[in-house]
């Protein structure tokens, strides 16, 4: 009996073969509404199908494999396969379907593709981290794919599946959308900085104030994100119909104003309290033995408070900012826009396909934030 | 010189943590505050580069009340070492040493030709100017710790516990290191402990405290033969005192000029315990003397160490 080496692997792969089995790969339908059919991998063009298998089976055989960096390289290869195999394997066999069927036929995206997906970035993910690979380089793998899907999209190989019809029907709006959610987050964020800061300040001054000042953030964190957006709704509106000033601002009970209210409201509660612990766990003996030698209050915080409690600062915006790029997508309920739009349409609809237009672009982004929050704390915590 | 007067601090708790405390403590000392923990005494030491303000009395420094001199200006002319370093996390130990000169704004070159000096001072290895202090062992933080408070060359150097948290071999070193830089430079040391050896081992001058208030000042064997009261002579060790008292008093003192073929062989500089020790280690009633080049000046007896005076 060989040894499992790598049992992320073997998971993926018993994964990846146990769906691919029993879920439905491409799901064809007459039209939006009709309940479709649920076609197998098994089904798709050979070749594709051959490949997403070929890797698949790869990721299996490979966690046997004892070499860690030969395994990682391999891992990465196979992924590929499985990606490629996927993605031109849905795109080539929506084709021949739509060929087949009505004008008003749909070809969306099934579990096996999704699943094999999501195991090709997972194996992808877990290999570059197991071969400890230098930040250069992940960056050189990361990079290597894009253009290969770009490719793959330019050819025309996803135009018969419904995710891509629907977004080139909304093709004309996606992008203000995106910059719409985008420009919510950084307003939140940016409001919540400008009241977060001197909050900071007041708990660590007073620390009477800080079981109030957290008691009352917890509150709002705990109510549900869409009753604050409509509970707002009411005193917003009635804000600006009192205040001309405000009004002439464009604030109104919906609209960007009261979302970015809320989405400011929820980012208070980690804000403050990662900026806090941040600043509390700076060594008191540091701070101590700094004022002793004659640190004034001022070099004190900027010399050494800032740069000590930095790491905890960038994760405590890192949190706020993943959270609000999620959070967004609610806002579209009270037509603040952004890419809710999408989810919340789709879910009228009933297409799915397009709450997917919305939801992944949603997804890339907090992953995206994620990224370079985590590059920023690499470099915070450089010399600590 | 360091004054203080009638000087009282009270925190939040019920009892004050110093009270109605005078010392003056002579430029050139190394002077050593001791006592049980919570007796007040690292309250004191903060009070003199006002890091605590008294809540009553006066705190004088080189003639001059503190309370005229701005903070920080005030303690940039104090070094100050803490038990636990304290060093910045975030800096080089090079940096960390030259924490002060670059408060005082001073050249680089100055600032480097200073680094030199206190590297080779205090027999740091220039490699570890470059890491960072928890690549450090403790007594390497430690000795950039001390480097960091000779930085700016001040008159007066405060430690608190500087050593408390060191290993042993470390301790002794370190000791060595600070008595070294005392008697060449003359500097005026305050210096906190609640280590009886350390204290004797260091101190020209010594407070007693406890509770808050000064029991006992005064040079170290003034002090271990007059005990003030009895919680002084069990705070210096109770029934080790007489043996304490031993290792302030060189072998020089009770030599005597015979000749009787005693073998082995003591230091003139060493102290009574150290040839004690010697004498029953090896069996032995009588040592050798020598001088530091290994020339015979006399002899000790175990009888004379009985019999000698001052233990009364």
């Amino acid at each position: 009996m060989p040894k499992v080496h790598d049992r992320v692997l073997l998971a993926l792969f018993s994964l990846g073969i146990a769906v691919v089995f029993f879920g439905g790969f491409l799901n064809n339908a007459p039209n939006r509404l009709a309940m479709g059919v649920a076609y197998p991998l098994s089904q798709a063009p050979a070749l594709e199908a051959a490949a997403a298998m070929t890797g698949l089976c790869g990721l299996g055989l490979l966690s046997f494999a004892r070499r860690r960096k030969l395994r990682s390289f391999a891992t990465i290869l196979a992924a590929a396969l499985i990606l490629w195999g996927s993605l031109a394997g849905a795109g080539h066999f929506a084709a021949l379907l739509m060929k087949a069927g009505p004008p008003a036929a749909r070809a969306s995206l099934g579990p096996a593709f999704w699943t094999l997906a999501s195991v090709a970035i997972l194996a992808i993910v877990d290999a570059v981290q197991r071969g400890n690979f230098s930040f250069p380089a992940r960056l050189c793998i990361g990079a290597a794919f894009c253009p290969g899907f770009f490719l793959m999209a330019a050819a025309g190989d996803f135009d018969s599946l419904s995710l891509a019809r629907e977004f080139w029907n909304n093709r004309g709006i996606f992008v203000s959308e995106l910059l719409h959610h985008l420009e919510l987050v950084c307003a939140a964020i940016l409001f919540a900085l400008m009241i977060g800061v001197p909050l900071t300040v007041l708990v660590m001054r007073k620390k009477a104030a800080a079981g109030f000042v957290f008691a009352s953030l917890g509150i709002l964190q705990t109510i549900p994100s869409i009753a604050l957006f409509g509970v707002l709704i009411a005193p917003m509106s009635r804000l600006s119909e009192l205040l001309p000033l405000l009004r002439g601002l464009g604030i109104s009970g919906t609209g960007p104003a009261p979302a970015v209210l809320a989405l400011t409201l929820y980012a208070l509660l980690p804000l403050v309290r990662g900026f806090y612990t941040g600043f509390s766990e700076v060594a008191m003996e540091v701070k101590d033995a700094a004022a002793a030698i004659g640190f004034g209050w001022r070099r004190l915080f900027i010399e050494v408070e800032l740069p000590l409690a930095l790491p905890a600062l960038i994760s405590g915006l890192r949190v706020v900012t993943i959270q609000a790029i999620g959070l967004a997508s609610v806002a579209a309920l009270i037509g603040a826009g952004g890419l809710g739009t999408f989810i919340f349409q789709g879910i009228g609809q009933y297409a799915l396909d397009l709450v997917l237009v919305g939801a992944i672009p949603v997804i890339l982004l907090a992953l995206l934030a994620n990224f370079i929050f985590e590059m920023l704390l690499g470099l915070a915590r450089r010399n600590l | 010189m360091i004054e203080l007067c009638n000087v009282s601090k009270s925190f939040a708790a019920a009892t004050p943590a110093v009270s109605d405390f005078s010392l003056k403590i002579e430029s050139g000392a190394f002077f050593v505050l001791i006592g049980p923990s919570g007796c007040g005494k690292s309250t004191v030491l903060r009070m003199i580069n006002a890091m605590i303000l008294p809540d009553k009395g006066q705190i004088e420094v080189h003639g001059q009340d503190i309370r005229e001199t701005e903070p920080e200006k005030l303690r940039r002319g104090i070094g100050y070492v803490i038990q636990s370093a304290g060093l910045f996390p975030h800096w080089t130990a090079a940096d960390n040493i030259l924490a002060v000169p670059r408060l005082l704004k001073w050249s680089p070159s100055k600032s480097a030709a200073r680094l030199a000096a206190l590297v080779a001072m205090l027999r740091i290895d220039p490699a570890l100017l470059k890491r960072y202090p928890k690549q450090l062992s403790g007594g390497q933080q430690q000795r950039i710790g001390v480097a960091r408070a000779l930085a700016a060359d001040p008159d007066i150097i405060l430690m608190d516990e500087p050593f408390a948290a060191l290993d042993p071999v470390s301790r002794g070193e370190l000791q060595q290191e600070i008595s070294g830089i005392h008697a060449r430079s003359g500097k005026t040391i305050v210096f906190v402990t609640h280590d009886m050896d350390e204290a004797l081992l260091l101190a020209t001058g010594m407070a007693v405290m406890n509770n808050g208030r000064l029991i006992q000042a005064g040079a170290p064997a003034s002090i271990l033969l007059a005990p003030a009261d009895d919680f002084v002579r069990d705070f210096l060790g109770g029934e080790a005192l007489q043996l304490r008292l031993l290792d302030l008093v060189p072998v020089r003192k009770l030599m005597k000029p015979g000749k009787t073929g005693a073998t082995g062989t003591i230091a003139a500089e060493a102290s009574l315990k150290t040839a004690l020790n010697l004498m029953l280690a090896s069996r032995r009633m009588s040592l050798c003397v020598a001088d530091e080049s290994g020339a015979r000046l006399g002899e000790i007896h175990l009888s004379d160490i009985v019999a000698r005076r001052d233990a009364r």
